[in-house]
């Protein structure tokens, strides 16, 4: 899986691409955590790319969400595809993140949304 | 820059003079001083000499025992003259001489070129094993060859072989202290033996760039008089009164694995090429052992987590029953198959007061850390069911006990549900897990929509709708784990939904051991050689109608 990184002002983008399941989601867990430890706390994660995601991804996306409240930052989803988007309905996922259909609402959000 | 001269008086050891060039100097125990004294009553950073302005000062840095200047306890910064005496413990710095930064500029002059190195003979140690040598010595390098792989014929520890090679290090070389050094995996080298002759103080003092040179790129070095090398003022190497050093590394084809050093002090002989030889020859044998040594023990830390990983699997296996009931109203089957040697699937059933409790789940992830969570998950269902709550309650508290202190956000989904057996009324919740099918008497396959809530372990004060249904004697309940739709055939082409609905039409009035028997099957069947990527369980349950228990 690759992932690529840009940043946009004060928010930071991580687009991974390919599947994300429970061996490949490590390294998204490991450059998620990367950024906010870095002190990035505007972040989006872009599903572009993805074509699916196991619990394991939504696992990573959870521990991510859950530093980024208590920080507190802003973690905002954009792009999913109809097979991501059921793997986040299917577990209840939903209403947990802010998603947004582009990338660019993701990154106005994220800019807004922020603390 | 300024300079100041000291004499080093260490306890048992002689005077060393040694001029510094610096504009601050640490005097302390640790390595990372600039002076370093091996006594036990010195802090690691006792005191600091710093010019300011030209002059000299002394500080104590909040060491244990304090420092004293002529003979008086050092209340804050004191200005430092020729003579002064700095007491730090039992060792005494005598100033011998100062210099401010005027004059420092003589020193600046004639400054060293950048790539005259510290080392008077540095070479790679594999030119070393060739050279021609004379008689004496090709027998003596030739005798300790013998010795020691005599020695190293039966299996030894580590610690035993790096004594022995100290050993014949001290035999041969006669240094005043001699250590080994090794890798650890993360490359950082620490010290693995030592030994020093009874007159020999202080510790051993390892020059980073030594250690550089010798065990990051495998040269072998040869140090003379390394007091006269300017470039050691900033070495710790020097405060140790270390004359000449000789040091080999440990290296074989696959790489350095540490390095051996030997040092010589002031009072006694000094290393010469020839000894270099002899030690690049002693540190070849050891590195060909130590690696064995090293693989032997990897290869046995190996072989422990198999067999842990291997109990594991029969704990995991064992909690998961695959007994029948022994009831004549229902008939249960279930079936797992971890990607790994332990997964995170698990499923229960367990009857109270004639309703059967069950529960099907998945936890995010597989492997060891999915396992733990498993068993945590499973334990809790079993006891809390015995409760006699009411089906959402017991959902909302095996999420609120899974939630509390889950710092890795680990989550299961999991479908839980209770069937009363005189009536066939069955309650579900489904914690954002795959929908389970209705098996109808007649063959029909209906997928059951049961209202979907959040994954167990995500937040503490999640509820969980509750969706009731009536199954008729003759119908069968089906859920599974998403390693079934998951599996992937050599194409990568996933079983899906609709494989399992395909298989599911041709078994659904077989009796629930084949249901799940053959779903197996048809998955393994499907996958072929494809490595299975999840964990796989299906559970199936068959409703037979209200039975009298006693003509049973």
């Amino acid at each position: 899986m690759d992932i690529a990184e840009t940043r946009h002002g004060l928010v930071f983008v991580v687009a991974p691409a390919g599947r994300i399941d429970s061996t490949t989601s490590e390294a998204l867990e490991q450059a998620l955590t990367k950024a906010v430890d870095a002190g990035q706390r505007r972040l989006v994660v872009d599903f572009d790319g993805v074509s699916y995601i196991s619990s394991a991804g939504l696992r990573v996306l959870l521990v991510i969400a859950k530093r980024l409240k208590t920080q507190p930052g802003t973690l905002v989803l954009c792009a999913l595809t109809d097979a991501v988007r059921q793997v986040f309905e299917l577990a209840g996922f939903l209403p947990l993140f802010l998603v947004e259909p582009t990338r660019d609402l993701a990154i106005a959000r994220c800019g807004a949304n922020a603390p | 820059m300024t300079t100041i001269e000291l004499q080093i008086n260490r306890p048992g050891a002689s005077a060393v003079t040694q001029a510094y060039h610096a504009d601050e100097l640490v005097v302390g125990r640790s390595n990372n001083a600039n002076i370093v004294v091996a006594d036990t009553s010195v802090s690691r950073r006792h005191a600091r000499l710093v010019c300011r302005e030209g002059r000299w000062f002394v500080e104590d840095l909040g060491s244990r025992f304090g420092t004293r200047l002529n003979g008086n306890a050092l209340a804050g910064t004191e200005a430092l003259h020729p003579g002064d005496e700095i007491r730090l413990g039992e060792t005494v710095l005598r100033v011998e001489h100062v210099e401010g930064a005027a004059q420092a500029e003589a020193v600046q002059a004639a400054p060293l070129s950048d790539n005259q190195t510290i080392f008077s003979v540095l070479k790679p140690a594999s030119e070393l094993m060739h050279v021609d040598e004379p008689g004496v010595q090709a027998s003596s390098r030739l005798r300790l060859l013998n010795d020691v792989h005599r020695a190293l014929a039966a299996p030894i520890s580590r610690e035993t072989l790096l004594q022995l090679i100290l050993d014949r290090a001290f035999v041969l070389l006669r240094p005043d202290h001699a250590a080994i050094f090794l890798k650890r995996p993360d490359g950082e080298l620490y010290q693995a033996a030592e030994r020093r002759s009874p007159q020999s103080t202080g510790e051993m003092l390892m020059s980073r760039r030594l250690a550089d040179e010798v065990a990051v790129k495998g040269a072998a070095a040869l140090v003379f008089d390394a007091p006269l090398d300017e470039r050691f003022a900033s070495e710790s190497v020097i405060a140790s009164g270390v004359r000449s050093i000789v040091a080999a590394p440990f290296s074989d084809a696959e790489g350095c694995l540490g390095m051996i050093a030997l040092c010589s002090n002031m009072h006694a002989r000094r290393f010469e090429e020839q000894d270099l030889e002899l030690l690049v020859s002693l540190a070849s044998v050891a590195a060909m052992r130590v690696r064995n040594i090293a693989l032997a023990e990897d290869a046995a830390e190996r072989r422990v987590i198999d067999r842990e990983l291997a109990l594991a699997r029969d704990i995991q296996m064992g909690m998961l029953q695959r007994r029948s009931l022994g009831r004549s109203d229902v008939d249960t089957a279930a079936r797992q198959l971890p990607a790994r040697l332990v997964g995170g699937d698990f499923y229960e059933f367990q009857m109270d007061a004639g309703r059967l409790w069950f529960i099907i789940g998945d936890v995010a992830g597989k492997g060891m850390a999915a396992a733990l969570m498993m068993v945590m998950a499973q334990t809790l269902f079993r006891a809390i069911a015995a409760l006699g709550l009411p089906l959402g309650d017991v959902t909302a508290r095996l999420n609120r006990e899974l939630a509390r202190d889950n710092q890795r956000a680990m989550f299961v989904t999991a479908i839980a549900g209770c069937l009363d057996l005189a009536t066939g009324r069955m309650a579900l919740t489904n914690a954002g897990h795959n929908l389970p099918y209705l098996l109808r008497r007649n063959g029909d396959v209906e997928i059951v929509t049961a209202a979907n809530g959040l994954a167990l372990g995500v937040m503490e004060d999640a509820t969980f709708p509750l969706t009731e249904l009536t199954v008729a004697p003759g119908d069968a309940l089906l859920a599974y784990t998403d390693g079934v739709c998951d599996a992937i055939n050599p194409a990568r082409i996933s079983f899906g939904t609709e494989g399992l609905e395909r298989q599911l039409r041709l078994v659904a009035q077989q009796p629930p051991d084949l249901i799940v028997n053959s779903l197996f099957e048809a998955v393994e069947a499907y996958a072929g050689d494809a490595a299975q990527e999840d964990d796989i369980t299906i559970v199936a349950i068959r409703y037979h109608g209200p039975q009298d228990e006693t003509m049973a």
